[in-house]
């Protein structure tokens, strides 16, 4: 047990019973019901397949959830295009394909939504890319285009380009999962170092090491549905059901 | 075929030499060809139909104004013809319904009829309606048409840009306006440009058909210089080639600005 359960925590994502089925005949999410904390890590482990991706992708608006509902920072995801809009500001994304835009050098992809969405000078923006720039370790890297840096570089860029929105929630989808093995802890470094400084952060990733080190809580799924949710060092001692200890056997 | 023949018959000079040998060959069949219909050249007559240089003062021709308004009809019809193009490849791509059916017809109606009946059909039919000038009627007419082709290249173009790109545009609050002018259609203008150039130079060659509703562009002017002097062989060439020269340019000037941006073009 990590912290003490009576230190009363604001609750900044809600999703309650939510459920997601894509054209097809298997549902991507099944009654789906959890709350993450202000500054906590949630981890989500699972099969490929059972929906994991799908889970991070309705929580910034990327999938329209069939039913259920999702409050993230107290505003409801729902019709109301304002507050869609606003979640997306407010909800940062990790591609495990980086999702650079290629056109634009380093310095610009950060830039272009501080300039665009939060309507900063061309300076302040630069600012805020530069100190970002820096934190990542990859200031020297600013006026290059994304096809001259190596995959981990790419990926602390996509981190940093998603950072300068100063979003209250950070969505990574397997980060390191396309990366080279050694370059797998260079971006997980940056994301222990996000974590550590009180982000609250929805992690979907097969480092299982990591997981366990960064993580407050985790959420293992099949099929769409959460077969076990449990604080992290609950989960990895003493996981409840037979189903999850065998996961995590094989996977460990 | 040891490598060096190999190289050899790959190399410029012989591709060089290939096409001296042909255009001689050609020009030797025109020769030949117009003797025996007793054809008198006359070339010493055409420079002064391009200009005349009289006391120092530059006077041009009845071919250098048809070319200059050839290249203002193309010029406006290409701006009207991207307009038209994108507008339509947006609405296909659009929720709407409306919007997409509107483009669907606008697509099918342009691309099945012949292009001299909607030029025609716009300076008979439309011009007295809506009070069109030539001009006008010429222009709106031709980027109709262009644009009906250039939004389907559009089109194509959008659409091949991955979808990680919208999704990454998306999680960053980027409004759908600033996502396809900053991050989508900067990287498919890049990829068409090679086609829309094409569709350009297709302009360029259609807007000849503009003549024949007495637009005074160059192949107008061609048609009346040899109404009056009968010069058919060297007016002909001479208009062939200036269309071939500005045809040429264009796609010369896409291929510089094509590999000066490194990734992309910026709109920003
Ligand atoms: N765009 C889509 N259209 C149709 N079905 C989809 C789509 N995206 C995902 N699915 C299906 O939804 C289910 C959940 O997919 P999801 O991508 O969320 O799984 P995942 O846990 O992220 O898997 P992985 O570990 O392979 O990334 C799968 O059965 C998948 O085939
Ligand atoms: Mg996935």
């Amino acid at each position: 047990m990590t912290r003490s359960e009576s230190v009363v925590k604001e609750i900044i994502i809600d999703v309650d019973n939510i459920n997601k089925t894509y054209p097809g005949p298997i549902p991507a999410l099944v009654n789906f019901t959890t709350r993450v904390n202000k500054g906590d890590v949630l981890v989500v482990i699972g099969p490929s397949g059972s929906g994991k991706s799908t889970f991070l992708r309705c929580l910034n608006g990327l999938e329209e959830i069939d039913s259920g509902t999702i409050i993230i920072d107290s505003i409801p995801l729902d019709d109301n295009e304002k507050h869609r809009l606003e979640i997306r500001r407010e909800v940062g994304m990790v591609f495990q394909s980086f999702n650079l835009f290629p056109h634009m050098t380093v310095l610009e992809n950060i830039n272009l939504a501080q300039r665009l969405v939060r309507k900063k000078n061309r300076q302040q923006a630069t600012r805020t890319t530069m100190d970002l720039l820096d934190k990542v370790g990859l200031a020297e890297k600013a006026e290059s285009y994304p096809a001259a840096l190596s995959g981990g570089q790419q990926q602390r860029v996509a981190i940093a380009r998603a950072l300068a929105m100063k979003p209250k929630v950070m969505l990574f989808d397997e980060a390191t999962s396309a990366l080279d093995p050694e370059m797998i802890g260079e971006v997980l470094e940056v994301m222990n170092l996000l974590a550590n400084e009180g982000m609250t952060m929805v992690v979907v990733t097969h480092e299982m090491g990591f997981a366990r080190e960064v993580s407050d809580w985790i959420i293992f799924m099949e099929a769409g549905r959460i077969v076990e949710q449990d604080r992290s060092g609950n989960f990895f001692s003493n996981a409840k059901k037979e189903r999850t200890r065998r996961f995590l056997s094989q996977i460990i | 075929m040891n490598l060096r023949k190999k190289i050899m018959l790959n190399s410029p000079v012989i591709d060089g030499i290939k096409f001296i040998m042909l255009a001689m060959f050609c020009g030797w069949l025109i020769y030949r060809g117009s003797g025996r219909i007793g054809y008198n050249w006359q070339w010493y007559q055409v420079p002064r139909y391009l200009f005349t240089f009289d006391n120092n003062i530059f006077t041009p021709g009845p071919l250098l104004e048809g070319l200059w308004v050839t290249l203002k009809i193309t010029a406006c019809s290409l701006v009207l013809a991207t307009v038209f193009g994108l507008l339509t490849a947006l609405l296909r791509l659009s929720g709407s319904l409306v919007g997409r059916v509107l483009a669907r017809v606008y697509l099918e109606v342009i691309r099945n009829t012949p292009l001299l009946v909607q030029i025609f059909f716009l300076y008979f039919v439309l011009a007295p309606i809506f009070e069109l000038e030539r001009f006008a009627a010429a222009v709106i007419a031709l980027s109709l048409f262009e644009g009906a082709y250039a939004s389907e290249i559009i089109r194509a173009g959008i659409v091949s840009i991955h979808r990680g790109q919208w999704e990454a545009a998306h999680s960053l609050g980027l409004s759908s306006f600033d996502t396809y002018r900053t991050v989508v259609l900067p990287q498919a203008l890049q990829r068409i440009l090679p086609s829309l150039t094409g569709q350009a130079v297709s302009l360029i060659k259609d807007s000849a058909l503009v003549s024949t509703i007495a637009v005074y562009d160059l192949t107008m002017q061609g048609r009346t210089i040899i109404a009056e002097t009968f010069l058919t062989f060297e007016i002909w060439f001479t208009v062939a080639a200036i269309y071939l020269i500005i045809t040429l340019v264009l796609s010369l000037i896409v291929n510089v600005l094509e590999k000066r941006s490194p990734g992309g073009v910026q709109f920003t």
